[in-house]
């Protein structure tokens, strides 16, 4: 596991990320600059298209900027490997997505601890903390249970134990409330946000839903790939 | 997670692609199965109408009988040959030959004599067992015959009638006597079915008086000698006379025996090719329809290895699966081949290149009937699942989770 202590959680410098859609060039993201620090509980937003989920798929290091550098806990990721990238996914960074995205055929335990077992981390340490993350979310008594058996909020509720299972440097959720009705959404932020306070889980996410925003102690804004607001320190403002 | 658990619950996730999946792969190696039992009866069975029926592996003449076959050209001392073959391995046995002629009522025909050792026939020939109607020679009823169908049919006798035979005996006296037909054979060869006589040798000898000698020693080597090892060992023992495989005997019909063995091989590789399509198709399936939970599991770090160990581990339980089915299918299935086969006998009477079909095509049951159809199998998934294996393992997770 890389311990790069004092540097910010994510930084990218002057990126550029150019899709080619057929004979046209697309700029999803025209020399952004951002900087995570730890701890962080951040809401990128803006309108669909401005660059939000590719921003966050270049710090997840799931996809590589065309111009431009991203660090992870201080570190560049371009000269990496597609496995040394696998490899620092897996220790470095938890996922979120909109649709879940939990294993099918892996029972809710089992979708909770693949990460780290994955990391090789031994049975019996996986199941202490598995079990406490998913009690910590509200899913006591339904490790047994596959996807298919669980609610869009409890299979959330999954995903986000699954994404902080392995104590990563960051947790990127990209809509994490957009397919769940609103007091499902407000349950899931409320633990996040106890992640991100008592555990100091650093959440970065893109969001359309006003409610994320307000719970986010800053927004950053995106319009056509470039920052277009910064607002911190909302939460302790208002 | 264990990879095998994780695979075992991958396949059941979609009970009704993994059943299509293991029912094409199934079927198709029980069709392999099958048909590569069918072909080696077919073979089998074509070259032991040739080798078990008629001619042998190989045969022994005198001299120059097989350009000029006499009555008077003979191997003088045959124990003196066939007692060294059976000591070698070989099993041997000597027939007298000769023409004549044949009549029943006011039917004649021109007949191929044949005096038999039946003993020792017996041993390296299946003919005995090859009779449509009555039954073989007996060395106790010196003065009854078997003959070919045609023949029989043209002389319009049945077993138990009487027959006047007529020829030249070796002293140049005149050769003639009555037999009563004890034996009809079923089809052997077009020359056997049209002319063929069987008669004891004792008989053969009193009829033609031919006291000592026979005119061929036909040769069977054993199953693990090739025939060219085997015509060599005969002929080291066998001086100067004339030493000849049954290839060499009838280049034609081996040649035609090659030709059926490259088409099947043919159609075997066609058969392959069909079912590899299949099967391809299948896997190609099961791995794109998952494209997207490949791309997630590559998110949460699954190194591109582990995908693809997943894919085969997953592909290889399923064949796994396909095997069990199909041999179980398969088994017996070749038993009801091997045992009551497939009715040909619209097709009696048929002889291709003089040899007569069995009516009943019968499939073999050998080792290499199921190795090879499960080694093709096996290869052919492996092919199959390669390149949607190794696409998904080094396809990017963005890529993949927004594959459609």
């Amino acid at each position: 596991m890389t311990q790069t202590n004092g540097d910010p959680a994510a930084r990218l410098v002057d990126v550029t990320k150019r899709y080619r859609q057929g004979a046209l060039d697309v700029f999803a993201l025209r020399g952004l600059s951002l900087t995570i620090e730890k701890g962080e509980f951040t809401a990128l937003c803006g309108p669909s298209g401005s660059g939000k989920t590719t921003t966050l798929n270049l710090i997840g290091a799931l996809d590589r900027p065309t111009s431009g550098t991203v660090y992870l806990e201080g570190k560049d990721l371009a000269p990496l490997s597609r496995r040394q990238l696998s490899e620092l996914r897996r220790d470095r960074i938890g996922f979120v997505f909109q649709a879940y995205n939990l294993m099918p055929v892996l029972t809710a335990y089992e979708n909770a601890e693949i990460v780290l077992a994955l990391q090789g981390v031994d049975a019996a340490t996986r199941r202490e903390r598995v079990l406490g993350l998913l009690a910590d979310v509200g899913l006591e008594g339904l490790e047994d249970r596959r996807p298919d058996q669980l609610s869009g909020g409890q299979q959330q509720r999954v995903a986000i134990a699954r994404a902080i299972a392995s104590d990563p440097a960051l947790v990127l959720a990209d809509e994490p409330t957009a397919n769940v009705d609103s007091e499902t959404a407000d349950h899931l932020l409320d633990i996040m946000e106890d992640l991100n306070r008592q555990r100091g889980v650093t959440f970065l996410f893109s969001t359309h839903d006003p409610r994320v925003m307000e719970r986010a102690r800053r927004v950053v804004r995106i319009v056509d790939g470039r920052v277009d607001s910064d607002e911190t320190d909302r939460s302790e403002a208002g | 997670m264990n990879v095998f658990k994780m695979g075992w619950r991958g396949i059941w996730r979609n009970r009704r692609r993994t059943g299509v999946t293991v029912a094409a792969t199934s079927l198709g190696l029980l069709t392999m199965i099958l048909y590569a039992g069918l072909m080696e009866g077919y073979l089998r069975g074509m070259e032991a109408s040739v080798l078990d029926l008629e001619v042998g592996d190989m045969q022994v003449h005198a001299d120059d009988y097989r350009e000029n076959p006499s009555i008077y050209t003979r191997i003088q001392d045959p124990e003196a040959l066939i007692a060294p073959l059976e000591a070698a391995g070989l099993r041997a046995t000597g027939r007298l030959l000769a023409f004549g002629m044949a009549a029943s009522g006011d039917a004649s025909a021109g007949v191929s004599f044949r005096g038999v050792d039946v003993e020792r026939d017996a041993r390296v020939s299946l003919i005995h067992d090859q009779l449509a109607q009555g039954s073989w020679l007996d060395p106790a009823e010196p003065s009854q015959v078997v003959l070919g169908r045609r023949i029989a049919r043209t002389l319009a006798v049945e077993p138990g009638d009487e027959l006047l035979v007529l020829s030249q005996g070796a002293d140049g006296s005149m050769a003639y006597d009555l037999y009563t037909v004890r034996g009809i054979l079923l089809g052997v060869s077009a020359a056997t079915d049209r002319t063929g006589m069987f008669m004891t040798q004792a008989a053969f000898r009193e009829l033609f008086v031919v006291p000592d000698g026979v005119h061929q020693i036909i040769v069977r080597r054993p199953a693990d000698l090739d025939l060219a090892s085997a015509a060599v060992r005969v002929q080291g023992l066998a001086g100067a006379l004339d030493v000849r495989t049954w290839r060499q005997l009838l280049p034609t019909v081996a040649s035609m025996m090659d030709s059926a063995r490259a088409a099947i091989v043919v159609m075997f590789v066609i058969i392959y090719i069909a079912i590899g399509i299949l099967i391809l198709n299948a896997m190609l399936m099961a791995v794109f329809e998952r494209v997207r939970e490949f791309g997630v599991m590559k998110a949460l770090g699954v190194s591109p290895l582990g995908v693809l160990r997943l894919i085969l581990v997953e592909s290889a339980i399923m064949t796994g699966i396909a095997i069990a089915i199909g041999v179980g299918l398969g088994v017996p299935g070749l038993i009801y081949l091997s045992e009551v086969g497939l009715n040909l006998s619209s097709l009696a009477g048929v002889s291709i290149m003089g040899l007569a079909m069995d009516p009943h095509w019968r499939a073999v049951i050998t080792p290499d009937v199921f190795r090879l159809p499960i080694v093709t199998l096996v290869s052919i998934v492996a092919i199959a699942v390669v390149y949607p294996a190794v696409k998904a393992s080094l396809i990017s997770p963005i890529e993949a989770m927004r594959y459609r």
